[in-house]
């Protein structure tokens, strides 16, 4: 929490400038694809972290809200023709409602139990979807039409490009209110449940308020990103969507970056997204991909549990007190 | 103002506070003294809501508060310090002394960065105990003496007005505690009321007005300083404890 | 929702007994470790699968008997469950926060790699017995299931036995009910719980080698499975073993009921929504300790 620096405001409008232009310096449609995928990651994962991250309760059900945004937004489509650009955004805030009753009732429970509860909510989202298949199509899943605008579809070449600026968008706001809840007193109760919850109610903080709200925050902009998430694809279906793999994918990346903190996620994605690219294009099918990704969860959790950002601030700042004149005064 | 009515909280089979009453006069300095295990940190925790009494009722201010999280007694009015002393460690002292919730406000809640007046607050605070310019060290890069002053500084920016301290000398060197003495005596002309667990008897017959003796979770004795001195029940309390092995809590 | 008939009620619920018997014994060694080292093993449901392919693979290139071949499947999963609590589990700083991640981190590992190296087809163990049914009293008992319940009854005695009646087991139990008294007495903690892991992955490959011939299954069936044994032991109470056993019963002819009564496919929400429950209204569960008020 430092006073405006004039470096982070350089490279944050480089980082802004430079996706600005990528989709129109970038023509390959697959890296277009990979570049939405991947700001995308940085939105859930960032999203995550105001609840996981700030208020240290880690939540593996994320990937509910994310499944609810895609249908309510697909069903939106499909029904009344609302147009995912922006009916995302309205129905991001139903979502939130959802999660604003669901946190309600399961940040009741602490720790491991929290984490387990989040589990069994996304099956149960699953279930649900499923089932209930006079309105969400069961197993078949729901279709969308091609991405267009006004009834006119966008062109092949350029589909990608308005989920770009989209996703930008998305991301920005995401950053933005991840960055006000953090300077908030606000956020300082949530970093303060995370610290010592009971202190922190010895202290005057409603740590249920507190929670609930930071969980249903962190559920809306999941839900949005869900809905473009439906259209991207134009199809979703239960296994698809409500899926497990979402919410730890999510958790790595925030914890590889650095959880807590504000940009820490948003590096994670940047690194993950692209990396696990990388290694389907190399080894192809998803088996190989879980494997790759819970190791890297696993050495992560048990060798940099603080994540990169953290441990990186750390080595500069130790850097920084040694004198330029002499290795040996560099503390261990 | 404060009314500890008939309460019993059992843990298991054990009673750690057995049918136990006692009073906290306003503008007082009240001592809450007795053997390890006798269930003073265990009624500590009832009146603040860490603990809810199975039987009986507590009123603060004519108002029940038994049954009410933490929070909401801390917003009532009554603030207290942990007997090892719990702080934000990773956070810096300033940060410390701003988590404190006084009301629930949403302005307050959303608003950017630390607002002016608390941040002054704050300061004027840490002046207090002595701890300027320490605002923003790391807490746990602190003293073990500055952080119990921290602590002490932090509740007091909620503006209690019942203070809990739950052994404010343990641990620390006799020039902290003539300080902490000095600091309790001075807000307690200011207005503030104490209720102080302690185990140094010095520091609980010089300070406190009124005792109130507890033993395995019941009131044995109550009164001035000079009357417990003297209370038989209270001597048999504290010698017997040292006859058996100590059952401490 | 279609009211069976008394005797399809009664069937119903021999059917959800026996296949009960089998979930206690896989839930068994989950709620062991809980009580022992208070990690919350994510993992399990996938050391379930691990044993599943173990007899899988015993059979179709020995043809070993399911049952028959927790005799192998046991030790060796024993034995790698005693190596990932040395040299993983144990470098967990802060246990009961971070375990969760680790383990679930742990188990998506072993989904992939299982799934790359068996693929992802469904497999399941059929012996020879595998459509047999006895009849009794005009009830069908599925042999795979009576024999499952059986093995299942006889390794919880075996493992009754060792808690009650060996130094170890004793150790255990003492760990379980207070982990510093059991130091202060001379208990090595960090033996006791290798140990313990290691039995508690024990009873899941001989619950995984029971699954096999019950079910089918592949690297993904993990996760159903982890949360049908969380929601037993969280019901049970956890770390209590009768509490597990009790709960495995219940949910298992609840789960039984459900797939006649409504759907089928239905019927594998009954775990999710009783754990749901059952950490917010009573997170002790049945048999466990009451959860400590936050201080």
């Amino acid at each position: 929490m430092k006073p405006s620096r004039v470096p982070a405001v350089i490279w944050m409008s480089g980082l802004l400038a430079a996706l600005l232009v990528f989709p129109l310096v970038q023509r390959s449609q697959y890296y277009q694809h990979v570049m939405v995928m991947t700001m995308m990651a940085a939105v859930l994962a960032s999203s995550w972290n105001i609840i996981g991250g700030y208020a240290g309760y880690t939540s593996l059900g994320h990937a509910a809200f994310f499944g609810l945004g895609g249908y309510l937004v697909a069903l939106a489509h499909n029904h009344f023709g609302w147009h995912p650009f922006i009916s995302t955004w309205f129905l991001g805030i139903v979502v939130m409602g959802v999660a604003l009753i669901l946190g309600w009732i399961s940040l009741r429970t602490h720790g491991s139990a929290f984490v387990v509860v989040t589990i069994a909510m996304v099956f149960i989202f699953r279930i649900v979807a499923l089932n209930l298949a006079s309105i969400t199509n069961g197993a078949r899943g729901l279709t969308q039409p091609r991405p267009g605008w006004g009834g006119v579809p966008w062109s092949p070449e350029l589909i990608k490009i308005p989920f770009h600026y989209i996703m930008l968008a998305l991301l920005c706001l995401t950053v933005f209110a991840s960055w006000r809840v953090r300077q908030s007193k606000f956020g300082l109760g949530l970093i303060a449940i995370r610290e010592d919850e009971g202190k922190a109610e010895a202290v005057g903080i409603d740590t249920m308020l507190y929670k609930v709200l930071a969980f249903g925050l962190s559920a809306y902009f999941v839900g949005v990103a869900g809905g473009i998430y439906s259209y991207f694809f134009t199809y979703i279906d239960p296994q698809f969507i409500f899926d497990i793999f979402t919410g730890v994918t999510m958790v790595l990346i925030a914890i590889l970056g650095g959880r807590g903190t504000l940009w820490g996620p948003v590096l994670g994605a940047f690194i993950m997204e692209p990396l696990g690219n990388w290694v389907i294009g190399v080894f192809g099918g998803t088996q190989i991909h879980l494997a790759v990704f819970g190791g890297i969860l696993l050495a992560v959790m048990l060798f940099m549990p603080q994540g990169i950002l953290p441990a990186l601030t750390e080595f500069v700042k130790r850097r920084a007190k040694a004198p330029a004149a002499g290795r040996r005064s560099q503390s261990a | 103002m404060l009314l500890v009515e008939n309460i019993t909280k059992a843990f298991g089979g054990i009673r750690a506070v057995d049918s136990c009453s006692m009073g906290v006069e306003r503008g007082s300095i009240t001592g809450l003294i007795g053997p390890n295990g006798s269930g003073k940190t265990t009624l500590f925790n009832l009146i603040t809501g860490f603990y809810q009494p199975d039987v009986g009722r507590i009123h603060f201010n004519d108002k029940p508060i038994h049954g009410l999280p933490p929070s909401r007694i801390c917003h009532q009015g009554i603030g207290r310090t942990f007997q090892i002393t719990r702080l934000f460690w990773k956070m810096t002292v300033l940060e410390n002394m701003i988590v404190p919730v006084r009301q629930v406000g949403w302005r307050t809640l959303f608003s950017r960065g630390v607002k002016k007046h608390e941040e002054a607050r704050a300061l004027e605070l840490l002046n207090l105990v002595g701890l300027t310019g320490y605002q923003d060290e790391e807490a746990r890069k602190l003293s073990f003496g500055q952080q119990k002053l921290l602590e002490f500084a932090a509740v007091l920016m909620a503006d209690p007005d019942l203070i809990l301290l739950d052994e404010p000398a343990g641990g620390v060197n006799p020039v902290m505690i003539e300080k902490i003495i000095g600091l309790v005596e001075d807000l307690n002309r200011q207005g503030k009321t104490f209720l102080v667990v302690e185990h140094n008897m010095r520091l609980v017959m010089e300070l406190c007005q009124h005792i109130v003796v507890l033993d395995h979770g019941q009131k044995i004795a109550e009164g001035k300083p000079a009357t417990i001195q003297n209370d038989l029940l209270v001597l048999e309390a504290y010698l017997g404890s040292t006859n058996h092995a100590d059952a401490s809590a | 929702m279609t009211i069976p008939s008394t005797h399809l009620l009664i069937q119903t619920i021999i059917l959800g007994v026996l296949v009960g018997g089998v979930y206690a014994l896989m839930s068994s060694g989950l709620t062991l470790i809980f009580g022992v080292m208070r990690v919350i093993n994510v993992a399990h449901g996938a050391f379930l699968i691990l044993g599943a392919y173990c007899t899988y693979w015993l059979f179709q290139l020995a043809g070993v008997d399911p049952i028959l071949s927790i005799a192998l499947t046991a030790p060796l999963l024993f034995l790698i469950g005693w190596v990932v609590q040395r040299y993983i589990l144990s470098r967990i700083e802060n246990p009961e926060q971070a375990s969760v991640l680790v383990t679930f981190a742990l188990a998506v590992t072993m989904e992939g790699l299982m799934g790359t190296f068996w693929k992802t087809t469904l497999r399941s163990v059929k012996p020879d017995y595998a459509t047999e049914v006895i009849k009794f009293a005009t009830y069908r008992f599925p042999v795979t299931r009576l024999a499952g319940f059986g093995a299942a009854l006889l390794v919880l005695l075996l493992l009754y036995l060792v808690l009650q009646r060996t130094n170890l087991g004793r150790a255990i139990r003492a760990t379980i009910q207070d982990r510093n008294a059991a130091q202060l007495v001379g208990v090595n903690i960090q033996m006791v719980a290798a140990l313990t892991f290691g039995i508690g992955i024990a009873t899941a490959a001989a619950g995984g080698s029971l699954l096999s011939m019950i079910y089918s299954f592949n690297s993904s069936s993990q996760t159903d499975w982890i949360t049908r044994v969380l929601s037993i032991i969280v019901l049970g109470g956890m770390g209590s073993l009768p509490g597990a056993l009790v709960a495995a019963l219940i949910l298992g002819v609840m789960e039984q009921l459900t797939a006649v009564m409504i759907t089928l496919y239905w019927s594998p929400i009954v775990f999710y929504i009783f754990l749901f429950l059952t950490l917010i209204v009573r997170p002790q569960g049945l048999m466990g300790e009451k959860v400590r008020e936050k201080a």
